[in-house]
């Protein structure tokens, strides 16, 4: 059970026609795909755009009344492959995962589906993982629509038009045989507004309604040689044209502002809001989009319809495309179908806006001014904005104010991934530095201040493979890094069998919190098996030995003594081979949101309830501070010392601390200093730990 | 053609803190008075205690609907909610804090970041700045400690800086609607009105900053120091820090002396496991922890010490000869990381016990190898410093803070004593002997001594001083 709960985005779901749904971006496509009829759902969880599952997830007693089959897939391919259902059936399917990384997982499904095409629409949900907030590499989708001929979709990032774009990307889909790639920014999956809801749709073929038979043997819906031949020919034959036609006809783009002019600009969808509000300061729109400049709104990105944008520029002098992201497909495409028409339009885009980076409002402003001014383009309003933001650059560097230091994400509070690397942070001590292959996952916080390791991330369940070379070149055993949910997602295969395969003499370090805990506490195969969840309890441990790993060992990742000889053994074993440690560690987050509320609940009923947490002694502190790095909790932080003879703040444990023990384990394993204590708070105490207080204070008093 | 009735709304917060169901309240409200409301986030893996950011626009009802922007703008936001000082400097400096527009409201407390915690010594910033630098560049700033009053109504925070926010008057929506959300959302209903309601009563002002501890006087600091160590060890004691002072007074400025006169009293009063037993027995503790712990009437409170003497500090209770010998040995079978851990209930009697007992050897204190070793080592710092005031007194203030560097238990007292070897060896002792340039005396001991406490761990006193023997060499060269 994911980390949020979504009852009310489920209630949601059930809205009619004529209603307001008031929701997220991201909950807006699930209810549109409901209201779109389809028959599967799937896909791999991530940010931004896990909650489209983990509502489903939540939904499960509505989907079976709709007859909609929610898959937790395991990984992208796994996601994308599962539209295959659309081949060769007409059932209407969705997908969703984080993009550029799960579309590149997913790219060898996406080829072989588009290859044959699908009779059933078929969209996959991307967040496009760029920008401000985003954890992966920055690349674009686009790349991966162009070369599968994937039509891809990036809609004006208000709820009506999100919706919209869901429903007419299926038609879309089927108009042209053509699996849809709907992609939504950070922000636009988070936007919350409000759009009308129409009733959902039950598919006419479904978990409910099933199909008598198979599809008949087709050979032409496979993606294999000859057909693959006339596939490729059927893509730019039939259903490019297809698909342009309808994104025409239909009205899929949409056109704002005057018929003429002398100057336009062509915008991805996506990215309107950004330019109106700096057109806006130019005097050119204002708050309702009403626009002074003629202006095409791509909320289709690939294709591109060449007569639309011939229309569209026949008659101006130069057009703006407005283009986040490198390389520059839009303006190469443009600049194409310029050329072909013989229009002479002037071009312009990335020569006045960055190629890289994102469009926030100032580069957006930037761009823009520096176009209208090359067409003397009245836009001091813009100017004098910009100037305003230059000047206030300079007051603020003015006043020599300090830099600020960042905050980046860390562990939870308690996290049992912490202790593994505040372990490995004190065994660097003893036996040198080793070459830390690194993941996708929680644990990659490690890679941030105070732990401050790893040498790579090659992708989600890849730290093992990605060490294979490296154990060849170095004289000490690399350890490689992997969450569970990054060894069900990729590693077990690709690292471990691999591994195994090659007598890699390395060592592997599986975190085994229970969860596909960064992407929002989702239940993987190897999570408890409860009431609420999709968890099978699949041993992790068991996996591995299956697979023929010659060395297992399982520690408690809060033992840090446990976690350290364990590691030093892995590292100096004259065992040759992969040498595997399953570290158990619940996540925090999900053992407190369990825990919390039943021992609230065992107190307010009068029970014996014993509350741990740990405690620094600020007259033993002496502000070193050696605690906090190497383990760096949130709960442990400094406070004024209250001696009149020490000046640096002392260590202190605030009151979020769960109790989880790592300060005292490691002021232990690294011999830190006797400064920290256990409380063990006693709340409705049994009569026989009263009688045993008290006695102990009585005897104590004496002495 | 903006319309000037949008009004945009920027919360600055950190991940864990509730900061989405505060921009969730918000919009509830405004979308249930008939508002025009769009709301947007980076929550990301930034939910991870990290720093993160919300967005609000609210217009007026009617007409079609605005398009409204997803990314706040430099210049043109309306109000930054922030719920931590740096979190508020931080969109200060980003540009999005304006004079002529925005108004803040804001704590005033301080969550550090991890650079600030992990510094050995203080690594805070200074909080008097942020705060002068958000009063500044906003055309009003109403700032109170909202961690505090939280605590105090037993509420979390994102509800008190609803009701600080509602009690501008800036919102488009009165204080019922927001109260309304909060019934609403439906999630802890009573805690979140309640600290809604202390938001509300919230009376902004100069609410204190966390800065770094002023210095004390000298004679202030003598007296502290007389009291400590005749607590540490005796009367006696004592007086052989103010015997060791007092050659110095007059000798040195005014407030290199009171910065003698603190380290001397520190290093007199060396963490060993007796001082360690002794400060763990205090009487007040267990009501301190039981406070802090926030244990109810009634709840019974367990303290667990944790205790891992190595060889080092067990043997080194052993008089001088047969303590070296003792140790040497160990180093030879390579024990040195064997240690004895200990969790020592202290509120139990057995616990208790073995405290007294650790406590009980002070008497044998002085006989001690340790205190042999620290006691030269406090004559080798004095006479350094007697040596380089000599030459150079701002140098000699800077030898005489270097103490510093020494502090602490086990591996840390340890690194400790390596870092102050490095620094005398490499810089100290070089200078004196005329071997690197003297007019960079001080400024090398400090910048070495700076490296040393910011990364103890680290290799940076290594580079400081490699960077000063280049120096060196190119002057010769010279």
């Amino acid at each position: 059970m994911a980390e949020v709960s979504f009852k009310k985005d489920v209630e949601a779901l059930k809205l009619g026609q004529g209603e307001v749904f008031h929701g997220e971006g991201i909950m807006a496509v699930t209810k549109a795909l409901l209201q779109s009829g389809v028959s599967y759902v799937g896909g791999y969880q991530g940010a931004p755009v896990s909650h489209l599952l983990d509502v489903l997830v939540d939904a499960e007693e509505m989907m079976a009344e709709l007859g909609v089959r929610v898959e937790t897939c395991t990984n992208e391919a796994a996601a994308a492959a599962m539209l295959g259902a659309s081949i060769n059936y007409p059932v209407r399917g969705a997908v969703t995962w984080k993009s550029i990384v799960g579309t590149n997982v997913a790219a060898d499904a996406l080829s072989n589906l588009s290859s044959p095409g699908v009779k059933g629409g078929a969209l996959i949900v991307v967040g496009e993982d760029y920008g401000e907030g985003a954890s992966v590499i920055q690349e674009r989708t686009h790349a991966f629509a162009l070369k599968s001929s994937l039509w891809l979709l990036d809609p004006r990032p208000e709820l009506p038009t999100i919706v919209r774009m869901v429903e007419q990307g299926f038609e879309l889909s089927e108009a042209s045989s053509t699996p849809v790639i709907l992609e939504l920014r950070i922000r636009a999956c988070h936007v919350y507004g409000s759009f009308a809801t129409k009733d959902n749709v039950r598919a006419t073929w479904s978990a409910r309604d099933r199909l008598a038979e198979p599809a008949t043997f087709d050979y032409g819906r496979l993606a294999h040689p000859p057909v693959t031949f006339h596939q490729e020919a059927d893509k730019v034959d039939r259903r490019l044209p297809a698909a342009r036609r309808f994104i025409v006809e239909r009205g899929l783009n949409e056109r704002f502002g005057p018929a003429t002019g002398r100057v336009g600009i062509i915008v991805q969808g996506g990215l309107f809001n950004v330019l109106n509000g700096r057109l806006a300061l130019a005097g050119l729109s204002d708050d309702r989009g009403d626009l002074a400049l003629p202006t095409l709104v791509l909320n289709v990105t690939h294709p591109l319809a060449p007569e639309q944008i011939t229309a569209f520029c026949a008659g101006l002098d130069a057009v703006l495309i407005v283009e986040e992201g490198a390389p520059d497909y839009l303006e190469q495409a443009v600049g194409q179908i310029l050329r072909h028409a013989d229009l002479q339009t002037r071009l312009h885009g990335k020569d006045v806006l960055p190629m890289a980076g994102e469009y926030t409002p100032v580069v957006m402003a930037r761009g823009v001014a520096a176009f209208l001014a090359r067409y003397d383009i009245d836009h001091a309003g813009l100017a004098d904005w910009l100037g305003r933001v230059d000047a206030q650059a300079r007051a603020l560097a003015g006043t020599g104010a300090p830099a600020l230091p960042p905050r980046q994400p860390t562990f939870c509070t308690g996290c049992p991934e912490r202790p593994v690397f505040s372990a490995m942070k004190i065994l660097k001590r003893e036996i040198g530095p080793v070459h830390v292959a690194a993941d996708i996952g929680c644990h990659a916080f490690a890679t941030f201040a105070p732990f401050s390791q790893g040498n790579t991330i090659l992708g989600y369940g890849m730290s093992l493979a990605s060490s294979a070379a490296v154990a060849s070149v170095q004289q000490r055993r690399p350890v490689s890094i992997m969450g569970d949910g990054g060894f069900w997602h990729n590693g077990l295969l690709t690292g471990v069998a691999g591994a195994v395969l090659n007598r890699d003499d390395s060592v592997l370090m599986i975190m085994n919190n229970g969860y596909s805990s960064a992407t929002g506490v989702q239940d993987l195969p190897s999570s408890a098996p409860n009431a609420e969840g999709r968890g099978r309890g699949v041993d992790i441990a068991a996996a591995v030995r299956a697979l023929g790993a010659p060395w297992i060992r399982r520690v408690r990742t809060y033992g840090v003594a446990g976690v350290m000889a364990t590691l030093k053994e892995a590292l100096r074993s004259p065992e040759k081979g992969l040498k595997v440690i399953v570290a158990d560690g619940e996540c925090q987050l999900a053992r407190q949101r369990r825990v919390r509320p039943a021992m609230a609940k065992a107190v307010a009923d009068g029970l014996r309830v014993v509350r741990t947490r740990f405690w620094v002694d600020p007259d033993v502190c002496t502000g070193d501070h050696s605690c906090i790095r190497l383990s760096g909790c949130p709960s442990l932080t400094v406070k004024p010392s209250e001696d009149p003879l020490r000046r640096d703040p002392v260590a202190h444990v605030n009151n979020d601390c769960v109790g989880c023990g790592l300060c005292g384990e490691v002021s232990h394993a690294a011999q830190l200093c006797p400064s920290f204590a256990q409380i063990d708070v006693i709340q409705n105490p049994s009569r026989w730990d009263r009688i045993r207080h008290a006695a102990a204070r009585a005897v104590m008093a004496l002495l | 053609m903006t319309a000037p009735a949008t009004l945009r709304l920027l919360i600055a917060a950190m991940g864990g803190e509730g900061g989405g169901v505060l921009a969730g309240w918000i919009v509830e409200a405004a979308t249930a008075e008939g508002l025009w409301v769009q709301r947007t986030s980076i929550p990301g893996v930034a939910q991870r205690t990290g720093a993160t950011t919300y967005y609000i626009e609210m217009a007026p009802p009617g007409g079609i609907r605005p398009v409204m922007a997803l990314n706040p703008a430099p210049g043109e936001v309306d109000v930054l909610v922030a719920t931590e000082l740096l979190e508020a400097a931080r969109m200060v400096q980003a540009g999005y804090v304006t004079p002529d527009r925005t108004l803040v409201v804001g704590s005033t407390h301080r969550v550090y970041t991890m650079a600030e915690k992990t510094a050995g010594g203080d690594g805070r910033l200074d909080g008097t700045a942020l705060r002068s630098q958000v009063e500044r560049f906003s055309r009003h700033a109403v700032l109170a400690d909202i961690a505090a009053a939280a605590q105090d109504a037993g509420a979390q925070a994102n509800a008190v800086v609803l009701g600080m926010l509602a009690a501008t008057g800036v919102l488009p929506v009165p204080a019922t609607a927001l109260r309304r959300a909060i019934e609403a959302e439906g999630r802890a209903v009573a805690g979140n009105i309640r600290g809604f309601e202390a938001g509300l009563a919230v009376v902004p002002g100069s609410a204190p900053v966390p800065t770094a501890t002023q210095a004390a006087g000298a004679a202030e600091i003598v007296a502290a120091g007389v009291a400590r160590l005749t607590d540490y060890q005796d009367a006696g004691y004592a007086q052989l820090y103010r015997d060791r002072l007092a050659p110095f007074e007059g000798r040195l400025a005014i407030d290199s002396f009171a910065e003698l006169a603190r380290q001397l009293a520190l290093r007199m009063s060396y963490e060993d496991t007796i001082r360690v037993a002794q400060l763990k027995l205090a009487e007040s503790r267990l009501a301190r922890v039981a406070a802090e712990a926030r244990a109810r009437p009634g709840d019974i409170v367990d303290i667990t010490e944790y205790f891992k003497p190595g060889p080092e500090e067990i043997l080194s209770l052993l008089p001088p000869s047969l303590g070296r010998r003792a140790l040497a040995a160990v180093e030879a079978r390579g024990w040195g990381r064997l240690a004895m851990p200990m969790k020592i209930r202290t509120t139990r009697l057995s616990g208790f016990l073995k405290l007294r007992l650790l406590a009980g050897l002070r008497f044998w204190r002085p006989r001690s190898l340790r205190h042999a070793e620290e006691q030269r080592w406090i004559v080798d710092w004095l006479a350094l410093v007697d040596r380089v005031q000599a030459v150079d007194a701002a140098a000699a203030r800077e030898v005489i803070e270097a103490a510093a560097l020494l502090r602490g238990y086990g591996d840390t007292w340890k690194r400790g004593r390596e870092n102050w070897r490095l620094l005398v060896d490499g810089i100290v002792e070089p200078m004196l002997a005329g071997r690197l340039p003297r007019r960079h005396f001080a400024d090398a001991v400090m910048q070495a001594r700076l490296a040393a406490t910011a990364d103890p761990e680290g290799d940076r006193l290594v580079q400081v001083i490699a960077g000063v023997e280049r120096l060196g060499q190119k002057t010769v060269a010279a």
